[in-house]
This record gives structure tokens, C-alpha cells and sequence, in this order.
């Protein structure tokens, strides 16, 4: 077995969890049943990993099978990346009748076609995802296993995320994709994040701010454990005012996860006391960046527990209808964010 | 405005009312849980607030206060402002042994380096001593609760030969002078 196969084996098998070890290699099938049971998932990392690698020397495992694995453990932990999404648009006529093999034949001929040297591996699942995993390599070298770009294209729909594009190869994909599933062209919107599942519920509006208009009337009295009635909290009103507040601006159910929010503001310094910096003709650039591991969570504590002055802005407030998190904002008005450059 | 005032209520029958105030409201029901879970002899009210002046609508239904607690946050000044300024409307009677500060997250590595500093000038000027403790474990907050729950029953007259005023002169952690800096 080549030296580059059995590192990019072992890379692979060290970022799986030990707890889910024996499930993804279950699922990869590549080991038999008789290799699986010879393996005790309660020793140490190490030994299980140089007993994976003796038998799969065994099987004459190829690079193949390593990228199956792979595959197999970024869609099973798909919060580890960071995803941007991209819409497609123009929709040619025969777009929406899509078959998924002529998809990935298309995609995988015309990819093959600019580059010679790519490595791609796809995978469907039952909620219309396909997974695609593209290795980059140039016409003179195979392609670099480590550093894989992923994409999740939703069927059906004119979304696709993408994780870890290189700049340079984002042309080559962008024109495959394109033609693979019939667009004119696609485009790449402001949002990014990692739980890939919020991303897609913003995406395709799924995310409902749930209302409630009837507040049943809370049956605490009778089931308040006796610790708790010796305590009281004198600003009770205000409490409930805030958490109402907070309810209204953010609803009621859970939020989408995103971790950050970018504001881009390139509006005109103005403060009456600061003479150096007013009056400037040019805009006076400044980024303000909001990031916590769930951002719109944290946001709606803050004003729950009036950290946060009420009400909130509108900026903030409209990021799961707008399904944005990077603005940018010019000088036609602070509330009117200008459409961004690609 | 409503001013905090000390002894315009009648003490009630083997009670004693501890008020804690302070800005993160999870800290503050973290230890009043604590302190109501421990054992106690007599019964214990706690009311939480968030800042001073209080709301009027409460002035009927408030017992007695016999001990004032301030959370101050080592790692966030707005708590240090909010107790501050919550200073201004106790009734000067509670500064004779019945306001202590706690100051939490003194073990967090971010720490602003002047906020301890600023509450240990804040606690010589009003006389009231600093306590530390973080809520994190339930020990911690089982060890903060005991030393309340100590200082509580002397506030509130329930131990005979032992008032706040003479519990305030013994404590050493009450400074005696803001001028004596301890060398960093």
C-alpha cells in the first residue's frame, strides 16, 4: 500500500471520535464482520488505529475506499466546516426535471474536462443532498487528498454549500456546476456559518418566527418547589417586559445557529465634537463583527436579561428573514443596506 | 424615589430578609437557590433586584431588609457602575455593618485590571467588606451560602450578644484606610 495512501488513511481515522468509531466503520463497510469483531473499541486510540491499518493492508484497500471514509465522516459531522452558500440563477427550461446520475455525469465529465488531474466522490441522501467531495490537483500533479473542497448541492432547489474553495479553483467548479444542473450562472450570497442545518433552514425559509398570541397563564403557583416561594424579585414586572420584548423581536422557538454577523459600514464620520474626522469627503471605512457560537441566541439573552437596550435594531433583528449575516452599509440610510459586491 | 430604609418595618418572628442585588440575574438565582437549600434555623426571605431605586409598587409587600448583598461581576464593569450608583439610595443606617460586596470571577484570566481596585476604594469608603466567591460548583456556591447565611442571622438580631455594627469592627476585611495599598 503507497505511503500517501496509509497517511491520508491515518489523518482520516484521527479526527473520528472514539464514541463514534464503531458506527462510521460499520457504515464503511470496507472491513468484514469478522475484522470488526477482532477489534475492542475500548482500547487506546492508537492501538486501534495501527489494528484499522494492519487489516485494511490486508482487504488491499486503494484511495478509493479512504475517500468513501472521509465522505463518510464529514457528513456525519458537517459542523466542523465552515459552509458559504451560493443561489444559482437563471433557470434554463429543463432545469427542474433534474436526474440525479445525468447531474453527476454531467458535473463529473466537465470538471474532468478543465482539469485533468481531480479526485470526486458523490453521495446522495434521502432529504435531496448530494454530497460531492472534489480534490484539487493541476495538470501536472495528483491531486492534494488533505485539503478536499465539499459541496452540498440541495436538489430541487437553486442552493448549493460549499466548504474550503480555493479562489483559484472557484471558476473551475462555478462553471461545472452551472452547466451540470442547467443555470446560467450562480452567485455567491452573504451568508455563511457552520451548522450546516441552520444554514438551510434559513436559506429556504424555513425557520418561522412562531408567535403565540394566546399566553396561557402560567400554573406555577401549585407546583413551585418550597425553596423557591422565599424567593422574590422585586423587579418581577420589568423581568416579564423584557422577556416579552425579546419574544417579539426573536419569537418563540429556537433560533438559527450562525456564529457571526459582519457590518461593513462606509458612511460619513459624524460626530460634532471630533472636528479632525467630520466633514471628510471620503466615507470612513469600519467593520463591527459580532461573533459568539450561536449569535442570535446570545442576542436575544442579552436584551431577556437587559444587558441589551430595547428596542433592538432592526439591523439585527431582521437577520433570519433577510438570511444574510454580512452587510454592508452606505450612506443612503443606516437602515438600508446596500446591495453587496460579489 | 424610593430609599431602602432600615428600620421603618416591624421584624417579623424568627425571620431574617436578605436582599441581593446585582446585574446578571442567573448569578443572583444561583445563590439565593444555595442559600435556600441550606439548613436554617429560622426562615429566610430572599428578594433579588437588579439596581436600586425599587420599584414603589413592591413598598407594601417588602419586609425588613436585614442584609444587602451587591453582586458586582469582576469581569464586566457595568456591574460595578450598577452597584454604584445603587449605593445612593440606601438609607445610611444600612452602612453600619449591613452591606457586604461579592465579587465573582476573580479566578477568570481576562480580568480588566482596574475593577479590583475600583470596588476595594468603593468598599473602604462606604465601610463594607468584600467578599469573594465564584458560583460555578455547587460547593462553592454551598460555602458562599453558609458565610450569608452566618452573617444574616447576626444582622438580623437573631443571635443575642452579637449585632452587625460589632461584627463589621471585628472583620479585618473591612479596610480601615483607603490610603494603604497593598505593594503589587
Amino acid at each position: 500500500m503507497e505511503d500517501s495512501v496509509i497517511t491520508f488513511l491515518e489523518k482520516t481515522l484521527q479526527r473520528i471520535p472514539s464514541s463514534s468509531l464503531k458506527s462510521i466503520l460499520n457504515e464503511w463497510g470496507f472491513l468484514s464482520a469478522q475484522q470488526l469483531q477482532d477489534l475492542h473499541f475500548q482500547q487506546s486510540k492508537h492501538i486501534l488505529h495501527n489494528k484499522v491499518l494492519a487489516f485494511c493492508e490486508e482487504n488491499g484497500m486503494r484511495i478509493r475506499h479512504v475517500i468513501q471514509l472521509d465522505m463518510i465522516y464529514n457528513c456525519e459531522y458537517p459542523n466542523k466546516r465552515n459552509w458559504s452558500v451560493y443561489q444559482f440563477s437563471g433557470q434554463q427550461d429543463d432545469a427542474l426535471v433534474l436526474n440525479v446520475t445525468e447531474f453527476s455525469q454531467k458535473f463529473k465529465v466537465n470538471l474532468k474536462d478543465l482539469l485533468r488531474h481531480v479526485s470526486i466522490g458523490m453521495k446522495q441522501f434521502e432529504d435531496d443532498a448530494v454530497w460531492i467531495r472534489v480534490a484539487w490537483g493541476d495538470n501536472f500533479t495528483k491531486p492534494n487528498q488533505f485539503k478536499p473542497t465539499y459541496v452540498v448541492y440541495q436538489l430541487q432547489t437553486p442552493y448549493v454549500f460549499i466548504s474550503n474553495l480555493n479562489v483559484k479553483h472557484r471558476p473551475l467548479l462555478s462553471q461545472a456546476l452551472v452547466i451540470a444542473t442547467k443555470h446560467d450562472e450562480i452567485k455567491e450570497i452573504q451568508l455563511r456559518g457552520r451548522c450546516l442545518k441552520s444554514l438551510k433552514d434559513l436559506v429556504l425559509r424555513r425557520y418561522k418566527q412562531s408567535f403565540q398570541t394566546y399566553q396561557p397563564k402560567p400554573l406555577q403557583e401549585r407546583h413551585c418547589p418550597e425553596r423557591d416561594q422565599g424567593i422574590v424579585h422585586e423587579h418581577a414586572k420589568r423581568l416579564a417586559d423584557l422577556k416579552e420584548v425579546a419574544t417579539q423581536t426573536f419569537g418563540d422557538g429556537p433560533l438559527p445557529k450562525l456564529e457571526t454577523a459582519v457590518f461593513k459600514l462606509e458612511t460619513k464620520f459624524k460626530d460634532p465634537e471630533n472636528r479632525i474626522l467630520t466633514n471628510r469627503p471620503e466615507p470612513f471605512r469600519c467593520a463591527v463583527k459580532f461573533s459568539s457560537p450561536s449569535f442570535l441566541e446570545s442576542l436575544k439573552s442579552l436584551v431577556t436579561l437587559g444587558v441589551a437596550s430595547t428596542p433592538v435594531s432592526p439591523l439585527l433583528s431582521s437577520i433570519p428573514q433577510k438570511a444574510r449575516n454580512h452587510f454592508v452599509i452606505s450612506e443612503r440610510g443606516p437602515g438600508v443596506p446596500s446591495t453587496p459586491a460579489p | 424615589m424610593s430609599v431602602l430604609k432600615t428600620f421603618n418595618k416591624l421584624p417579623e418572628l424568627n425571620t431574617a430578609n436578605i436582599m441581593l442585588v446585582g446585574s446578571d440575574v442567573s448569578d443572583l438565582e444561583k445563590l439565593s437557590r444555595s442559600i435556600m437549600d441550606e439548613n436554617h434555623s429560622f426562615n429566610v426571605n430572599v428578594r433579588l433586584a437588579q439596581s436600586l431605586p425599587l420599584p414603589v409598587e413592591n413598598e407594601d409587600s417588602r419586609p425588613r431588609i436585614d442584609l444587602l448583598v451587591f453582586m458586582v461581576n469582576l469581569r464586566s464593569s457595568y456591574s460595578l457602575s450598577l452597584a454604584e450608583s445603587s449605593l445612593k439610595f440606601i438609607d445610611p443606617h444600612y452602612f453600619l455593618g449591613k452591606v457586604y460586596f461579592l465579587a465573582t470571577g476573580a479566578r477568570s484570566s481576562h480580568l480588566s485590571s482596574d475593577l479590583l481596585p475600583s470596588l476595594r476604594k468603593l468598599s473602604a469608603s462606604s465601610h463594607s467588606p468584600v467578599l469573594f466567591a465564584d458560583l460555578e460548583s455547587d460547593s462553592d456556591r454551598l460555602s458562599v451560602a453558609r458565610r450569608f447565611l452566618t452573617l444574616l442571622r447576626i444582622a438580623a438580631g437573631l443571635v443575642p450578644g452579637a449585632s452587625a455594627l460589632f461584627l463589621n469592627t471585628l472583620l479585618k476585611g473591612a479596610p480601615a484606610s483607603a490610603n494603604e495599598d497593598p505593594p503589587n
